[in-house]
């Protein structure tokens, strides 16, 4: 079954998608008009890899990221347009989650379409697996796909942790939250048991417990129950911890956040995201707000958690030098639009888009000579109702009249690499930019 | 700084401040001259006058007053109160039960109403429901409250006739037996439903009024605090885990949200013992508020300065232990700067 | 690598045209008109001042002075008691004859001179008190804050209450004690403030330069500390009108004048026998310009306050 799921989502590449972002148009509205922080985006991200979401400070990177999972404010956003179709995996049934050779020592195997069963149909996108679209699934599934499918980590871990609450409390919930019948389990409860007080219990798992639950729980008999729970709770927090080489983890979970340092609360908020095993983590910018020599070890343990468990990540970034690192393929974006797409190496190795090679001109490298650095000149425009002109219009050093018509989409140049610049493809009207046309 | 060493070093300072206090309050008094003249009726000759102003040390400096009346305090003389002609440490603890009773009444209500309030505007920010909620607040925040308590007087005493004035009918209470002086308690301890539920309606109307300017300064700060926590990063962060639009308010923002309102409730402490002493001179309530009134009006100064002294002392102590709490709830906050 | 088309332009950073000082001021405070103004609230609560404003500067040409005194109630014993719509007395009369109307015109002349007397008195010495202490700093600080904290711990109502008694029932002693009580306010507000500016970094560039310590503190440290202290003085242009009713209601005010607190306690005697207009108007206005101040200075410190600029 597997095996036939993955046959038939690969089409242009061997492996399948985990998620795919068809035409992505997130506005918020302002003052001054309607913002076009993300305009039709589109890109997949394929099983097991990291992909990279490279790009300045407002380009539209991070809400990219935020609508996978929902968060993002509304109002004053608007989702115009655009869907996200995320393949869930369930848990292998072979191992339950252990890993073992069935499910490639993941935990995880992916779950074929209901309607079609793995041949590929208009319900599942024609991946044959599972689909579900995130952008509009109802409040209460999406909580279900947050934090155990799709986990995120933060920028600031310092901001991302609730400062009043232990870091056992805070790992606890996503516990809590989706693997309520694990609890129950480990505490010797069988989940359809109907004896005294089995509602508290289920309700204490699932951190629905009232006041009056917590006094049932606090007397015997249930009180040892309770306790079984907490400490089964607790092993599985631990083991959490442990997960992301933490040391003496069940002192850390008695710890406040701000008891710890920038690189630890990191390693707990990843603890964290990784608790459930998701199919896919959104990483946003994870190691900006961190020292540089905290950057490296945190960076090598985000990929060294990828690839055992080989959880596709979202690797949303302003740092070119991370990017090329860590990631397996690189999408740029600039302005809400993605102007450039594929592997790493070849992004690197032939930038096609403008941009881009402005990007790697401003970033210094050893074979690079003294004073050749080079800024991008101008500043990101301002994308209230943008012209339907190239974003990059303005910044670019090859503009031409064409640049001024129309706003270029990606195009292949070359196998899984696009890129949107009228340099690389023919333009619909006016004066074609070149590489060998340098305006002012 | 450690909490305990931050505890302690506030009160440390706690003697100085009461004492800073007493010498002010002491200073008070002498602005207008010698009190002697309390003492004194038209037929006193200049002897008499020279003895009695040596019997209470007025003949002597400043400072050495200061120190005779410091010592009268400490030894739990507060002089003479002409209105009620009694020693004012006699009549003074009787007052305060009714004070404490109206204070604390409305102090309940305020936080309930004002916290809760308060969650609910933050929580649905910039909807109708969070527009009226600020009407509200910052309209209670204005209000002079001796003037609300007339109107509702004007409403429901003498329109419709349903509101009483007073603490409490005096035939009801004349059975019950005055153990804590608060009549709310001391009818529940007798048993005697009827004299509480007397006690209960009397206390109503001057409750609410005294309540509603610091409900008002309670729901504003919770309002406020709790869209700030709400922009956070944790917040989004338990929205991640999958958490239920309830437990991210309740666990996550309102937890955080709670703590500078706790502040604000302390200071809300203040706001209520000053707003006493107008609505217990309306709503003839005969606590220290309405008795100081009446006793300033006569130039009996003992009231007076006992009743600066007691209530900057609670204060002081209020402020004290409201610090306490926020430094337990705020672990992010940095003692003594 | 491939090979980069040299750019003809180097290090082509855009540089920022400078703007001159002169037009950055004015184009801030524009731009924080404009923010003011953007919220409805603000606007109603200006809408209130500029009438409050009106009635008081044009008293004595809205109604006939009373002579001597204009301040003092006129008493017309003829119509005692009347209701609001009686010709002559459109809010009616006092039970002693006074006319409520006059009454609450005359008020808002005297609460605006008892408001701009008190917050001007506070705000000029507390600021200078606070600042001074922030930038000198030592035992001089030490000493004030202590002061301050000592003035702090009284309730400031029960403060003035208590000065206010003991000086003996006048308006200008209210007015007295409320500028004793209310100046700790901005002592601590500035003094914090002074401090924050004078550990920032441009302090530290204007004494790397070689700037002389007076020039720092007028040129630098002066100008830009006063944002918080306007706010408070603006909410305190309410709050001193309150407070000042408050003990005019209890009492110590002068029995007769034409003041709102005065007024209200006045007109207390009526309402058991239903004549409700003699509280409820001069209570009103006293609402509403406590109301207004406070709308404004809300509006002001959340324009000013820069997390607030996503909101609204």
């Amino acid at each position: 079954m597997l095996d036939m799921i993955k046959r038939k989502s690969g089409t242009a590449n061997s492996s399948a998608t985990i998620a795919s972002v068809k035409d992505l148009t997130v506005h918020f509205q302002s003052k001054k008009g309607k913002v076009h922080a993300v305009d039709r985006v589109s890109f997949e991200i394929y099983d097991g890899e990291t992909l990279g979401l490279v790009g300045e400070t407002g380009c539209g990177k991070s809400v990219t990221g935020r609508s996978f999972l929902q968060l993002l404010p509304i109002p004053p956003g608007i989702l115009a347009q655009g869907t996200v179709n995320f393949h869930p995996h369930a848990r292998c049934a072979s191992c339950t989650g252990e890993g073992c050779a069935e499910c490639e020592h993941t935990g995880r195997c992916p779950v074929p379409c209901p309607s079609c069963e793995g041949s590929g149909c208009s319900r599942c996108d024609d991946s044959g697996a599972e689909t579900v679209e995130l952008l509009r699934l109802p409040d209460r599934d999406i909580r279900e796909i947050r934090g155990d499918r799709i986990a995120m980590i933060f920028q600031d871990p310092g901001k991302a942790l609730n400062p009043t609450l232990t870091i056992g409390d805070q790992i606890s919930e996503v516990f809590f939250q989706h693997r309520t019948d694990d609890l129950l389990e480990a505490s010797g409860f069988d989940a359809a048991d109907r004896e005294f007080g089995a509602g508290a219990l289920k309700r204490l798992a699932s951190q629905r417990n009232g006041g009056i639950d917590n006094l049932l729980l606090s007397i015997p008999p249930l009180r040892g129950r309770r306790d079984r729970i907490l400490k089964a709770l607790s092993e599985m927090v631990a083991e959490a911890l442990a997960q992301t080489h933490i040391p003496n983890p069940q002192q850390v979970m008695d710890r406040y956040p701000h008891e710890l340092s920038g690189g630890m609360r990191q390693r707990v908020m990843i603890a964290q995201a990784l608790a459930c095993n998701p199919d896919l983590l959104i990483a946003d910018e994870p190691t900006t707000a961190l020292d540089v020599t905290v950057q490296a070890r945190i960076l090598d343990l985000i990929s060294d958690l990828q690839q055992r468990r080989q959880t596709s990540v979202l690797y949303i970034s302003h740092d070119l030098s991370l990017v090329r690192r860590i990631c397996d393929r690189v999408a740029v974006m600039y302005a809400g639009r993605i102007v450039e797409i594929g592997r790493t190496d070849q992004v690197f190795k032939n930038p096609c888009h403008p941009y881009t090679r402005g990007l790697l001109q401003a970033v210094p490298t050893a074979a690079r000579k003294r004073g050749e650095l080079m800024a991008i000149k101008g500043t990101v425009p301002e994308l209230v109702d943008p012209a339907p002109s190239c974003r990059f219009i303005g910044r670019c050093q090859y503009e031409q009249s064409a640049c001024r018509m129309q706003d270029p989409a990606l195009h292949p140049v070359a196998d899984e690499h696009s890129v949107s610049c009228f340099i690389h493809h023919p333009a619909p009207a006016g004066d074609a930019p070149g590489f060998d046309k340098r305006t002012s | 700084m450690q909490l305990k060493d931050y505890i302690i070093r506030r009160l440390i300072i706690l003697p100085f401040l009461i004492i800073g206090v007493s010498v002010v309050v002491f200073s008070l008094t002498r602005i207008g001259g010698s009190p002697v003249g309390i003492y004194l009726s038209h037929e006193m000759s200049q002897e008499q006058v020279a003895e009695i102003e040596a019997r209470f040390h007025l003949d002597k400096s400043l400072p050495v007053q200061y120190f005779y009346w410091a010592r009268g305090v400490l030894s739990g003389d507060f002089g003479w109160s002409g209105v009620s002609v009694a020693p004012v440490a006699e009549v003074f603890p009787k007052k305060l039960a009714a004070t404490m009773e109206l204070a604390v009444a409305s102090g309940i209500v305020a936080v309930a109403i004002g916290v809760w309030l308060g969650t609910f505007a933050g929580a649905r920010r910039n909807k109708p429901a969070d527009h009226i909620t600020r009407i509200v607040a910052v309209s209670g925040a204005s209000m002079p409250n001796f003037w609300f308590a007339i109107l509702l007087l004007i409403v429901f005493w003498a329109n419709l006739g349903w509101a009483p004035i007073g603490r409490a009918s005096p035939e009801l209470f004349a059975a019950v037996p005055q153990r804590t002086g608060l009549y709310t308690v001391d009818s529940l301890i007798a048993g005697n439903l009827n004299a509480f539920f007397d006690a209960l309606w009397h206390l109503m109307l001057p409750a609410i009024t005294l309540g509603y300017g610091a409900t008002a300064i309670i729901a504003r700060m919770m309002r406020s605090s709790l869209v700030e926590e709400l922009q956070q990063d944790y917040v989004d962060a338990a929205r991640a885990k999958g958490l239920p639009e309830r437990l991210v308010l309740k666990k996550h923002a309102r937890r955080n949200a709670l703590i500078p309102t706790v502040t604000v409730i302390g200071l809300t402490f203040g706001f209520l013992l000053q707003g006493t002493v107008s609505i217990e001179i309306i709503f003839r309530w005969p606590g220290i508020g309405k008795w100081m009134a009446d006793s300033v009006l006569r130039g009996d100064q003992a009231t007076l300065m006992t009743y600066v002294l007691f209530t900057s002392i609670l204060f002081l102590f209020v402020n004290l232990v409201v610090d306490i709490i926020y430094a337990n709830l705020d672990r992010r906050v940095e003692l003594g700067k | 690598m491939v090979d980069f088309p040299q750019s003809t332009r180097r290090n082509a950073i855009d540089t920022i045209a400078p703007e001159s000082a002169l037009r950055v001021r004015w184009r801030r405070s524009t731009e924080l008109t404009a923010k003011i103004l953007s919220n409805p609230a603000t606007v109603l609560g200006f809408a209130i001042i500029v009438a409050m404003f009106f009635m008081a500067i044009f008293a004595p040409w809205i109604t006939t002075a009373n002579t001597p005194d204009p301040y003092q109630m006129p008493r017309d014993w003829g119509a005692t008691r009347m209701p609001p719509g009686t010709p002559g007395y459109p809010l009616g009369t006092t039970n002693e004859g006074g006319d409520v109307y006059y009454g609450i015109v005359w008020g808002t002349r005297m609460s605006l001179q008892l408001s701009i007397t008190v917050v001007g008195i506070t705000l000029v010495v507390g600021s200078i008190i606070g600042s001074l202490a922030g930038f000198i700093g030592g035992k001089l600080d030490e000493v004030l804050m202590r002061i301050v904290d000592v003035f702090l711990s009284i309730p400031e109502l029960i403060f003035a209450l208590a000065i206010a008694a003991i000086l003996g029932p006048s308006f200008g002693n209210i007015m007295f004690a409320l500028a004793v009580v209310f100046w700790v306010k901005y002592a601590r507000i500035m003094r914090a403030r002074v401090i924050q500016i004078k550990n920032s970094d441009y302090i530290d560039a204007a004494r790397i330069i070689g700037d002389s310590k007076l020039n720092i503190y007028f040129r630098d440290i002066l100008p830009n500390s006063f944002t918080p202290v306007m706010v408070q003085a603006t909410l305190d242009m309410g709050n001193v009108v309150l407070i000042a009713a408050t003990l005019s209601f209890i009492g110590l005010g002068e029995a007769g004048i034409a003041e709102w607190g005065v007024l209200v306690s006045e007109g207390q005697a009526g309402i058991a026998s239903g004549r409700w207009w003699a509280s409820t108007f001069p209570g009103l206005m006293i609402f509403l310009w406590a109301l207004a101040f406070n709308l404004v200075g809300d509006g002001l410190r959340d324009a000013l306050d820069p997390r607030t600029e996503s909101s609204r």
